[in-house]
């Protein structure tokens, strides 16, 4: 699965922000991160999703580094073996719902009927001849949730997926995102501020500057 | 904040600045200035002479010449017109959006100021000075007239187009991007939508204009209405020419109509 291997990335300036970090996840592992402003969590994240390299060490995903891989392949390994979830949902504006969940299957070269299903999956069954612009903030994340898992990505990265979303709606999608998890053996990191969002993870781990630790209980 | 103001008072109005009149001031004396400075005649227009010779003018036009030879003459003009300015806008916005897409910064900067610059040069020359340099090089007739229009028209939707593109939100790309999606596809699939309606709508827009400046260029010699209008006009043939305006008021006038309708379809 994926495993971190003595990551260094430093700022353009020189200053360090994550040092010699090692650490390993679990297939179907569900894991949140937690940590101060600035401590270089999205920078993980992004460096686990090959949109950035690190400085020195390796991004390990079932054994390729992705940090060795060109642009292109990058790019293919990427919408294959990854989801993504964005505090700002992402959906496309002038695409119906059921054809936003379809895009990765189209681009992947993959059935499409996937699409309807992981919709209904989600909650919204009558709902993919709607545009996004018909949907509340929870049910726009429920369609980037279906549009991250309907190519059976073995890894979810999740950053503030619940960030916008009100206390009980914020519960309700990470409920979702649990449930899809489990359903589709799909691993996810998931980064976070919110201790309650964190508590719906199986692990909690603390980004801090020695590097990531399980959190005090 | 507190305050003792009742909420129904206005704000104050915020107090003028002496710079400020004196810039309104240098204003309206450039404006008068103006009109001294063009020694404005208008009292000729409205003497007794001028309103005869006038009258003598615009009645020589009627009847117009609605002969059937005649009429088929200017059809062929007037199809000549409706093909320069629609190829010239065709070849425009294709041209147009291949340039827009450098000049709105994806290949970077220099790429931008680079493509900019060259747009900047076509749109500031003038359809007609196009049309005179393409006679030149490529003689006369509606190809030259084309290209004119294409030459300019390139200049203003690739500006217009970059803006669009420039100014639609980077977000559903990334996002894209970060999905493992290729860059080409990407921008298919997210950017090129958002900024799509703008860029139907100044299409049709310019195809307008372009209808209006492909009759004018026709009197420099390319083609079309505005070669057949200079032409009976210069051998005082007034009935034919008088022709000639009708077809070309139509002309616009069916042509706006069907934009309208056309952007409103496209755009809603």
């Amino acid at each position: 699965m994926l495993e971190l291997k003595k990551i260094n990335k430093r700022y353009v300036d020189g200053r360090p922000l994550i040092v010699d970090l090692n650490y390993r996840l679990e297939p179907g592992e569900f894991v949140a991160i937690m940590g101060d402003s600035g401590v270089g969590k999205s920078t993980l994240l992004n460096l686990i999703a090959g949109l950035d390299t690190p400085d020195s060490g390796q991004v390990l995903m079932d054994g390729v580094d992705i940090a060795s891989l060109g642009d292109d392949a990058s790019t293919r390994f990427r919408r294959a073996r990854f989801g993504f979830v964005f505090q700002a949902f992402h959906v496309l504006p002038h695409l119906t719902l059921l054809q936003n969940v379809g895009l990765p299957l189209l681009l992947n070269g993959l059935p499409l009927d996937a699409a309807q299903k992981m919709l209904d999956a989600v909650g919204l069954k009558d709902r993919g001849d709607d545009f996004p612009s018909q949907l509340s903030g929870g049910e726009l994340q429920r369609v980037a949730i279906a549009r991250a898992l309907v190519h059976r990505p073995s890894l979810i990265l999740a950053d503030e997926p619940t960030g916008n979303l009100d206390p009980d709606t914020a519960n309700d999608i990470l409920m979702l995102l649990r449930e899809e998890l489990k359903e589709n053996g799909a691993s996810a990191i998931m980064v976070t501020h919110s201790i309650a969002a964190a508590t719906m993870a199986d692990r909690i781990l603390l980004m801090t500057k020695s590097g990531l630790q399980p959190a005090p209980q | 904040m507190s305050t003792n103001r009742s909420i129904t008072q206005l704000p104050e109005s915020p107090s003028v600045r002496l710079s400020t009149w004196l810039l309104l001031g240098a204003m309206i004396l450039l404006v008068i200035a103006s009109f001294l400075g063009l020694r404005w005649k208008i009292q000729e227009f409205f003497t007794l002479d001028a309103l005869r010779t006038t009258k003598e003018f615009l009645t020589g036009f009627a009847p117009p010449d609605f002969s059937s030879s005649f009429l088929k003459k200017g059809l062929q003009a007037t199809l000549e017109t409706l093909s320069m300015s629609a190829l010239g806008t065709i070849i425009a916005g294709v041209v147009g959006l291949l340039l827009a897409l450098p000049a709105s910064g994806r290949a970077g900067a220099t790429a931008r100021a680079g493509v900019r610059s060259v747009l900047n040069v076509l749109r500031a020359v003038p359809e007609l000075v196009w049309a005179t340099i393409l006679l030149i090089t490529a003689g006369l007739g509606p190809f030259a007239g084309t290209m004119a229009l294409a030459a300019h028209t390139t200049g203003v939707l690739g500006r217009l187009f970059a803006d669009a593109l420039e100014n639609s939100s980077p977000l559903p790309e990334q996002s894209l991007r970060d999905n493992g999606v290729a860059p080409f596809a990407a921008f298919l699939y997210s950017t090129l939508p958002q900024a799509l309606p703008q860029i139907v709508s100044y299409t049709l827009y310019r195809w307008e204009n372009n209808i209006r400046a492909a009759a004018i260029l026709g009197v420099v010699g390319a083609g079309g209405l505005g070669q057949m209008l200079k032409y009976h006009l210069s051998l005082f043939q007034m009935h034919q020419a008088a022709t000639v305006i009708i077809a070309m008021l139509a002309l616009v006038a069916g042509v706006d109509a069907m934009s309208f309708w056309l952007r409103r379809m496209l755009t809603r």
